[in-house]
Protein backbone atom coordinates (compact mmCIF):
# COMPACT_ATOMS: atom_id res chain seq x y z
CA UNK A 1 0.00 0.00 0.00
CA UNK A 2 1.05 3.26 -0.81
CA UNK A 3 1.05 6.65 1.91
CA UNK A 4 -1.45 7.55 -0.61
CA UNK A 5 -3.64 5.35 -0.55
CA UNK A 6 -3.79 5.47 3.68
CA UNK A 7 -5.03 8.70 3.31
CA UNK A 8 -7.79 7.76 1.14
CA UNK A 9 -8.98 4.80 2.87
CA UNK A 10 -8.87 6.17 6.33
CA UNK A 11 -10.46 9.57 6.13
CA UNK A 12 -11.44 9.87 9.76
CA UNK A 13 -7.43 9.22 10.75
CA UNK A 14 -7.10 12.69 11.17
CA UNK A 15 -4.63 12.92 13.94
CA UNK A 16 -1.20 11.96 12.20
CA UNK A 17 1.91 11.81 13.86
CA UNK A 18 5.38 10.82 12.50
CA UNK A 19 7.87 9.21 14.88
CA UNK A 20 11.28 8.57 14.48
CA UNK A 21 14.83 9.17 15.64
CA UNK A 22 16.23 12.52 15.93
CA UNK A 23 17.22 13.98 12.38
CA UNK A 24 14.80 11.68 10.65
CA UNK A 25 13.07 13.11 8.77
CA UNK A 26 9.46 13.94 10.93
CA UNK A 27 9.27 17.80 10.35
CA UNK A 28 10.11 17.37 7.09
CA UNK A 29 7.44 14.62 6.71
CA UNK A 30 5.10 16.48 8.51
CA UNK A 31 4.93 19.54 6.70
CA UNK A 32 5.13 17.59 3.30
CA UNK A 33 2.19 15.71 4.21
CA UNK A 34 0.43 18.99 5.43
CA UNK A 35 1.15 20.65 2.04
CA UNK A 36 -0.21 17.47 0.25
CA UNK A 37 -3.53 17.33 2.59
CA UNK A 38 -4.12 21.00 2.03
CA UNK A 39 -3.13 21.05 -1.48
CA UNK A 40 -6.23 17.89 -1.54
CA UNK A 41 -8.41 20.68 -0.27
CA UNK A 42 -8.47 19.53 3.30
CA UNK A 43 -7.97 22.18 6.53
CA UNK A 44 -4.91 21.24 8.37
CA UNK A 45 -3.07 22.72 11.13
CA UNK A 46 0.74 21.07 11.91
CA UNK A 47 1.99 22.21 14.88
CA UNK A 48 4.99 21.67 16.85
CA UNK A 49 6.27 21.51 20.59
CA UNK A 50 9.87 22.09 19.68
CA UNK A 51 11.60 24.94 20.91
CA UNK A 52 13.85 24.66 18.01
CA UNK A 53 11.43 26.11 16.36
CA UNK A 54 11.66 23.38 13.17
CA UNK A 55 8.69 24.90 11.65
CA UNK A 56 9.76 28.07 11.26
CA UNK A 57 12.87 26.91 9.40
CA UNK A 58 11.31 24.66 7.05
CA UNK A 59 8.42 27.64 6.18
CA UNK A 60 10.47 30.18 6.38
CA UNK A 61 8.56 32.02 8.24
CA UNK A 62 9.26 33.02 11.89
CA UNK A 63 5.99 31.37 13.55
CA UNK A 64 7.03 30.48 16.86
CA UNK A 65 4.82 31.25 19.54
CA UNK A 66 2.52 33.17 17.40
CA UNK A 67 -0.11 31.35 16.99
CA UNK A 68 -1.77 29.26 14.05
CA UNK A 69 -0.45 30.97 11.02
CA UNK A 70 -1.49 30.35 7.28
CA UNK A 71 1.32 29.05 4.90
CA UNK A 72 -1.03 28.45 2.20
CA UNK A 73 -4.56 28.29 1.76
CA UNK A 74 -5.96 25.65 4.17
CA UNK A 75 -2.10 24.94 5.87
CA UNK A 76 -1.75 26.24 9.03
CA UNK A 77 1.19 25.84 11.43
CA UNK A 78 1.69 26.61 14.87
CA UNK A 79 4.69 26.61 17.36
CA UNK A 80 4.32 26.45 20.97
CA UNK A 81 5.99 28.72 23.13
CA UNK A 82 6.45 26.41 26.12
CA UNK A 83 8.51 28.84 28.06
CA UNK A 84 5.68 31.52 27.54
CA UNK A 85 2.80 29.25 28.60
CA UNK A 86 4.33 28.38 31.88
CA UNK A 87 4.71 32.20 32.49
CA UNK A 88 1.49 32.90 31.69
CA UNK A 89 0.24 30.02 33.50
CA UNK A 90 2.12 31.02 36.65
CA UNK A 91 0.75 34.64 36.60
CA UNK A 92 -3.06 32.77 36.52
CA UNK A 93 -2.44 30.97 39.16
CA UNK A 94 -0.77 33.76 41.49
CA UNK A 95 -4.20 36.04 40.48
CA UNK A 96 -6.12 33.24 41.34
CA UNK A 97 -4.44 33.24 44.65
CA UNK A 98 -4.85 36.65 45.41
CA UNK A 99 -8.57 37.05 44.48
CA UNK A 100 -9.59 33.91 45.94
CA UNK A 101 -7.95 34.80 49.37
CA UNK A 102 -8.20 38.48 48.97
CA UNK A 103 -4.43 38.73 49.53
CA UNK A 104 -2.28 41.43 48.65
CA UNK A 105 0.86 39.53 48.33
CA UNK A 106 1.71 36.24 47.42
CA UNK A 107 3.22 34.39 50.66
CA UNK A 108 6.32 33.79 50.09
CA UNK A 109 6.25 30.49 50.77
CA UNK A 110 3.67 29.77 48.18
CA UNK A 111 5.72 32.15 45.81
CA UNK A 112 9.18 30.30 46.07
CA UNK A 113 6.69 26.99 45.41
CA UNK A 114 5.46 28.69 42.37
CA UNK A 115 8.65 30.14 41.57
CA UNK A 116 10.78 26.49 41.86
CA UNK A 117 8.09 25.11 39.22
CA UNK A 118 9.14 26.45 36.64
CA UNK A 119 12.46 25.04 37.14
CA UNK A 120 11.67 21.35 37.12
CA UNK A 121 12.12 19.74 33.86
CA UNK A 122 8.97 17.62 33.95
CA UNK A 123 7.32 21.29 34.07
CA UNK A 124 8.24 22.23 30.47
CA UNK A 125 7.08 18.40 29.33
CA UNK A 126 3.76 18.19 31.19
CA UNK A 127 2.96 22.28 29.56
CA UNK A 128 3.60 20.87 26.13
CA UNK A 129 1.40 17.87 26.91
CA UNK A 130 -1.06 20.55 27.78
CA UNK A 131 -0.72 22.31 25.02
CA UNK A 132 -1.05 19.93 22.40
CA UNK A 133 -4.69 19.24 24.64
CA UNK A 134 -5.68 22.41 24.10
CA UNK A 135 -4.80 22.57 20.11
CA UNK A 136 -6.22 19.24 19.44
CA UNK A 137 -9.83 19.39 21.59
CA UNK A 138 -11.15 22.98 19.78
CA UNK A 139 -11.52 20.25 16.50
CA UNK A 140 -11.75 22.89 13.89
CA UNK A 141 -9.18 21.35 11.00
CA UNK A 142 -9.85 18.02 9.30
CA UNK A 143 -6.32 16.97 9.92
CA UNK A 144 -4.08 17.82 12.81
CA UNK A 145 -0.26 16.75 12.35
CA UNK A 146 2.01 16.28 15.15
CA UNK A 147 5.39 17.41 14.76
CA UNK A 148 6.96 15.01 17.70
CA UNK A 149 10.20 16.00 19.31
CA UNK A 150 12.56 12.49 19.19
CA UNK A 151 10.59 9.10 20.40
CA UNK A 152 11.08 9.65 24.00
CA UNK A 153 8.74 12.89 23.73
CA UNK A 154 5.83 10.83 21.98
CA UNK A 155 6.62 8.27 24.79
CA UNK A 156 6.56 10.48 27.36
CA UNK A 157 3.22 11.26 26.32
CA UNK A 158 1.63 8.12 26.26
CA UNK A 159 2.87 6.79 29.29
CA UNK A 160 1.95 10.29 31.18
CA UNK A 161 -1.55 9.22 29.94
CA UNK A 162 -1.50 6.00 30.83
CA UNK A 163 0.29 6.25 34.05
CA UNK A 164 -1.80 9.48 35.38
CA UNK A 165 -5.20 7.88 34.28
CA UNK A 166 -4.69 5.20 36.79
CA UNK A 167 -2.99 7.72 39.51
CA UNK A 168 -5.50 10.26 39.38
CA UNK A 169 -8.48 7.11 39.26
CA UNK A 170 -7.02 6.58 43.00
CA UNK A 171 -6.71 10.35 44.32
CA UNK A 172 -10.10 11.43 43.35
CA UNK A 173 -11.27 8.17 45.12
CA UNK A 174 -9.28 9.57 48.30
CA UNK A 175 -10.62 12.79 47.50
CA UNK A 176 -14.85 11.33 47.44
CA UNK A 177 -13.69 10.34 51.10
CA UNK A 178 -12.24 13.41 52.64
CA UNK A 179 -15.97 14.36 51.27
CA UNK A 180 -17.11 11.16 52.88
CA UNK A 181 -15.65 12.04 56.70
CA UNK A 182 -16.32 15.85 56.13
CA UNK A 183 -20.40 15.21 56.04
CA UNK A 184 -20.16 12.94 58.57
CA UNK A 185 -18.24 15.38 60.79
CA UNK A 186 -20.56 17.95 60.22
CA UNK A 187 -23.67 16.27 60.76
CA UNK A 188 -21.87 14.94 64.03
CA UNK A 189 -21.65 18.33 64.83
CA UNK A 190 -24.69 19.67 63.46
CA UNK A 191 -23.37 21.97 60.91
CA UNK A 192 -24.17 22.38 57.51
CA UNK A 193 -22.57 20.19 54.61
CA UNK A 194 -19.49 22.03 53.22
CA UNK A 195 -19.73 24.09 49.60
CA UNK A 196 -18.89 21.95 46.63
CA UNK A 197 -15.16 20.39 46.48
CA UNK A 198 -13.29 22.66 44.55
CA UNK A 199 -10.33 20.21 44.26
CA UNK A 200 -12.15 17.25 43.44
CA UNK A 201 -14.16 19.73 39.97
CA UNK A 202 -9.72 20.44 39.79
CA UNK A 203 -9.18 16.69 39.61
CA UNK A 204 -11.90 16.01 37.06
CA UNK A 205 -10.71 18.94 34.91
CA UNK A 206 -7.11 17.53 34.90
CA UNK A 207 -8.36 13.88 34.88
CA UNK A 208 -10.39 14.97 31.28
CA UNK A 209 -7.46 16.63 30.18
CA UNK A 210 -5.28 13.78 30.35
CA UNK A 211 -7.91 11.23 29.16
CA UNK A 212 -8.74 12.99 26.02
CA UNK A 213 -5.03 12.89 25.36
CA UNK A 214 -4.30 9.27 25.77
CA UNK A 215 -7.80 8.68 23.82
CA UNK A 216 -6.59 10.47 20.66
CA UNK A 217 -2.98 8.49 20.85
CA UNK A 218 -4.49 5.24 20.92
CA UNK A 219 -7.64 5.77 19.00
CA UNK A 220 -6.99 3.17 15.87
CA UNK A 221 -10.07 5.00 13.97
CA UNK A 222 -9.20 8.52 14.16
CA UNK A 223 -5.14 8.68 14.82
CA UNK A 224 -2.26 7.23 12.41
CA UNK A 225 1.49 6.90 13.87
CA UNK A 226 4.00 6.53 11.50
CA UNK A 227 7.54 6.05 11.86
CA UNK A 228 9.94 7.13 10.09
CA UNK A 229 13.70 5.33 9.38
CA UNK A 230 16.11 5.97 6.77
CA UNK A 231 18.19 2.75 5.64
CA UNK A 232 21.27 1.96 7.81
CA UNK A 233 21.29 -1.03 10.23
CA UNK A 234 21.20 0.69 13.89
CA UNK A 235 18.23 2.73 12.77
CA UNK A 236 16.63 -0.58 11.83
CA UNK A 237 17.24 -1.63 15.23
CA UNK A 238 16.57 1.48 17.00
CA UNK A 239 13.19 1.61 14.82
CA UNK A 240 12.18 -1.91 15.87
CA UNK A 241 12.57 -1.49 19.34
CA UNK A 242 10.42 1.89 19.65
CA UNK A 243 7.93 0.27 17.69
CA UNK A 244 7.95 -2.76 20.32
CA UNK A 245 7.69 0.16 22.95
CA UNK A 246 4.56 1.56 21.24
CA UNK A 247 2.72 -1.40 21.42
CA UNK A 248 2.82 -1.67 24.57
CA UNK A 249 1.31 1.84 24.61
CA UNK A 250 -1.47 0.12 21.81
CA UNK A 251 -0.29 3.30 19.54
CA UNK A 252 -2.08 2.45 16.36
CA UNK A 253 0.85 2.14 13.68
CA UNK A 254 -0.15 3.40 10.30
CA UNK A 255 2.92 2.38 8.51
CA UNK A 256 6.76 3.06 8.08
CA UNK A 257 8.30 5.74 5.47
CA UNK A 258 11.94 4.97 4.41
CA UNK A 259 13.65 8.58 4.12
CA UNK A 260 17.04 9.38 2.53
CA UNK A 261 17.36 6.68 -0.14
CA UNK A 262 20.01 7.53 -2.39
CA UNK A 263 18.97 6.70 -6.22
CA UNK A 264 20.64 3.34 -7.68
CA UNK A 265 21.05 5.00 -11.12
CA UNK A 266 23.74 7.33 -9.68
CA UNK A 267 25.98 3.82 -10.04
CA UNK A 268 26.19 3.97 -13.31
CA UNK A 269 27.73 7.82 -13.38
CA UNK A 270 31.36 8.40 -11.92
CA UNK A 271 31.00 8.74 -8.45
CA UNK A 272 33.08 9.08 -5.37
CA UNK A 273 34.18 5.55 -3.44
CA UNK A 274 32.59 6.36 -0.26
CA UNK A 275 28.74 7.00 -2.03
CA UNK A 276 28.94 4.02 -4.14
CA UNK A 277 29.98 2.04 -0.39
CA UNK A 278 26.81 4.02 1.00
CA UNK A 279 24.54 2.74 -1.85
CA UNK A 280 25.64 -0.51 -1.63
CA UNK A 281 24.98 -0.62 2.28
CA UNK A 282 21.80 1.33 1.64
CA UNK A 283 20.97 -1.79 -1.04
CA UNK A 284 21.28 -4.29 1.63
CA UNK A 285 19.37 -2.10 4.23
CA UNK A 286 16.61 -1.76 2.14
CA UNK A 287 16.27 -5.67 2.40
CA UNK A 288 16.33 -5.94 5.53
CA UNK A 289 13.53 -3.78 5.73
CA UNK A 290 11.63 -5.26 3.23
CA UNK A 291 11.73 -8.35 5.34
CA UNK A 292 11.38 -6.77 8.91
CA UNK A 293 8.33 -4.50 7.83
CA UNK A 294 7.36 -5.54 4.36
CA UNK A 295 3.94 -4.04 2.76
CA UNK A 296 3.57 -1.90 6.03
CA UNK A 297 6.24 0.21 4.26
CA UNK A 298 4.11 3.03 2.65
CA UNK A 299 6.90 5.13 0.88
CA UNK A 300 10.49 5.34 0.23
CA UNK A 301 12.18 9.08 -0.32
CA UNK A 302 14.54 9.49 -2.13
CA UNK A 303 17.72 11.86 -0.88
CA UNK A 304 17.59 15.73 -2.25
CA UNK A 305 20.62 17.34 -2.68
CA UNK A 306 19.36 20.03 -0.78
CA UNK A 307 17.98 20.83 2.36
CA UNK A 308 14.35 20.83 2.38
CA UNK A 309 13.36 23.85 3.10
CA UNK A 310 10.82 26.29 1.31
CA UNK A 311 7.49 25.85 -0.14
CA UNK A 312 8.80 24.88 -4.05
CA UNK A 313 11.05 21.79 -1.81
CA UNK A 314 8.39 20.72 0.55
CA UNK A 315 6.22 20.71 -2.64
CA UNK A 316 9.02 18.46 -4.52
CA UNK A 317 9.28 15.99 -1.62
CA UNK A 318 5.30 15.82 -1.33
CA UNK A 319 5.07 14.67 -4.69
CA UNK A 320 7.08 11.75 -4.35
CA UNK A 321 5.96 11.16 -1.24
CA UNK A 322 2.32 10.59 -2.71
CA UNK A 323 3.61 9.66 -5.99
CA UNK A 324 1.44 12.51 -7.26
CA UNK A 325 1.52 15.73 -9.11
CA UNK A 326 0.41 18.70 -7.23
CA UNK A 327 -1.05 22.32 -8.53
CA UNK B 1 -16.83 35.92 42.78
CA UNK B 2 -13.61 36.22 44.82
CA UNK B 3 -15.15 37.89 47.97
CA UNK B 4 -17.59 34.60 47.80
CA UNK B 5 -14.71 32.31 47.83
CA UNK B 6 -13.15 34.39 50.71
CA UNK B 7 -16.30 34.07 53.26
CA UNK B 8 -16.47 30.41 52.59
CA UNK B 9 -12.86 29.89 53.38
CA UNK B 10 -13.50 32.21 56.45
CA UNK B 11 -16.36 30.28 57.77
CA UNK B 12 -14.56 26.71 57.14
CA UNK B 13 -11.67 28.28 58.73
CA UNK B 14 -9.36 25.23 56.92
CA UNK B 15 -8.92 22.82 58.32
CA UNK B 16 -6.66 24.23 61.35
CA UNK B 17 -9.52 26.48 62.35
CA UNK B 18 -11.72 23.14 62.35
CA UNK B 19 -9.31 21.81 64.44
CA UNK B 20 -9.16 24.40 66.73
CA UNK B 21 -13.16 24.65 67.15
CA UNK B 22 -13.53 21.54 67.89
CA UNK B 23 -10.50 20.78 69.98
CA UNK B 24 -12.22 23.36 72.00
CA UNK B 25 -15.80 22.62 71.89
CA UNK B 26 -16.10 18.80 71.15
CA UNK B 27 -13.80 16.86 72.64
CA UNK B 28 -15.47 14.60 74.80
CA UNK B 29 -17.25 13.31 71.09
CA UNK B 30 -15.30 10.30 70.51
CA UNK B 31 -16.00 9.08 67.68
CA UNK B 32 -16.45 13.13 65.99
CA UNK B 33 -12.76 13.04 67.09
CA UNK B 34 -11.67 9.73 65.20
CA UNK B 35 -13.56 10.86 62.60
CA UNK B 36 -11.38 13.95 62.43
CA UNK B 37 -8.19 12.42 63.29
CA UNK B 38 -8.48 10.09 60.40
CA UNK B 39 -9.80 13.04 57.97
CA UNK B 40 -6.41 15.20 59.06
CA UNK B 41 -4.22 12.56 58.07
CA UNK B 42 -6.07 11.85 54.73
CA UNK B 43 -5.75 15.41 54.26
CA UNK B 44 -1.86 15.34 55.05
CA UNK B 45 -1.62 12.79 52.88
CA UNK B 46 -3.93 14.52 50.23
CA UNK B 47 -1.13 17.11 50.15
CA UNK B 48 1.81 14.88 50.08
CA UNK B 49 0.72 13.36 46.74
CA UNK B 50 -0.44 16.13 44.95
CA UNK B 51 2.24 18.97 45.97
CA UNK B 52 4.77 16.18 46.76
CA UNK B 53 7.45 18.37 44.52
CA UNK B 54 7.73 20.76 47.13
CA UNK B 55 9.98 18.19 49.23
CA UNK B 56 11.56 16.64 45.86
CA UNK B 57 8.84 14.14 45.42
CA UNK B 58 7.16 14.66 41.91
CA UNK B 59 4.11 12.83 41.70
CA UNK B 60 1.53 14.58 39.58
CA UNK B 61 2.83 16.48 36.56
CA UNK B 62 3.90 20.30 37.99
CA UNK B 63 1.82 21.88 35.34
CA UNK B 64 -1.31 20.53 36.81
CA UNK B 65 -0.07 20.06 40.17
CA UNK B 66 -0.20 24.07 40.29
CA UNK B 67 -3.23 23.87 39.08
CA UNK B 68 -4.79 22.65 42.47
CA UNK B 69 -2.29 25.01 44.86
CA UNK B 70 -4.47 28.08 45.05
CA UNK B 71 -6.81 25.41 46.58
CA UNK B 72 -4.45 23.83 49.10
CA UNK B 73 -2.75 27.34 50.40
CA UNK B 74 -3.51 27.94 53.76
CA UNK B 75 -2.54 24.29 54.16
CA UNK B 76 0.78 24.18 52.57
CA UNK B 77 2.33 26.30 55.47
CA UNK B 78 1.42 24.00 58.21
CA UNK B 79 2.07 21.28 56.77
CA UNK B 80 5.08 22.14 55.41
CA UNK B 81 6.30 22.82 59.24
CA UNK B 82 5.08 19.54 60.03
CA UNK B 83 7.06 17.44 57.45
CA UNK B 84 9.81 19.25 57.96
CA UNK B 85 9.26 18.88 61.60
CA UNK B 86 9.24 14.99 60.70
CA UNK B 87 12.37 14.84 58.34
CA UNK B 88 14.40 16.28 61.09
CA UNK B 89 12.97 13.68 63.54
CA UNK B 90 13.94 11.23 61.00
CA UNK B 91 17.58 12.53 60.38
CA UNK B 92 17.95 13.00 63.75
CA UNK B 93 17.92 9.26 64.73
CA UNK B 94 20.82 8.34 62.22
N1 LIG C 1 15.00 13.21 1.82
C1 LIG C 1 15.84 14.15 2.25
N2 LIG C 1 16.81 14.63 1.46
C2 LIG C 1 17.67 15.59 1.89
N3 LIG C 1 17.61 16.13 3.09
C3 LIG C 1 16.67 15.71 3.94
C4 LIG C 1 15.73 14.70 3.56
N4 LIG C 1 14.90 14.49 4.61
C5 LIG C 1 15.32 15.32 5.59
N5 LIG C 1 16.36 16.04 5.19
C6 LIG C 1 17.10 17.06 5.97
O1 LIG C 1 17.53 16.45 7.19
C7 LIG C 1 17.48 17.37 8.25
C8 LIG C 1 16.69 16.78 9.39
O2 LIG C 1 15.35 16.62 8.99
P1 LIG C 1 14.12 16.96 9.98
O3 LIG C 1 14.35 18.25 10.64
O4 LIG C 1 12.88 16.77 9.21
O5 LIG C 1 14.33 15.77 11.00
P2 LIG C 1 13.58 15.55 12.38
O6 LIG C 1 13.36 14.10 12.48
O7 LIG C 1 12.39 16.43 12.47
O8 LIG C 1 14.69 16.02 13.40
P3 LIG C 1 14.52 16.34 14.96
O9 LIG C 1 14.49 15.02 15.63
O10 LIG C 1 15.73 17.14 15.26
O11 LIG C 1 13.23 17.11 15.10
C9 LIG C 1 16.90 18.65 7.70
O12 LIG C 1 17.92 19.53 7.43
C10 LIG C 1 16.21 18.21 6.40
O13 LIG C 1 16.18 19.23 5.43
MG1 LIG D 1 11.84 17.90 13.96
Amino acid sequence: MSLATIFEKYPNRQYIMFGGKGGLGKTTFSAATAYYLAKKGKRVLVFSVDPQASLSDIFERDIFGKGNIEIIPNLYACEVDADKRIRDYQEEIRQKIISMYGMEKIPEEIESYIRASSAEPAMEESAIFDAVVDIVVKGDFDYYIYDLVPLGHALYYLSMASIYDAWLEKITGLREQMREYDRAIATMQREDVSEEDEIYKELMYIKNRIGASSKIMTDTEKTAFFFVLTPEEMIIADTEKAAGLFAKYDVPLAGYVVNRVISRGLLDEKIPEYLRNRIEMQAHALDVINEKFGSLVLARVPEFDSEIKGLDTIKKLAEVMFEETLS
Amino acid sequence: MAKKKNEKKKKSGGIVGFLRDFTYGMATHGMARHALKTRSSMEHLFILITMGDMLGIPILPPYYSLRLLPHVVPQITTWKRRMLREKDFVESMY
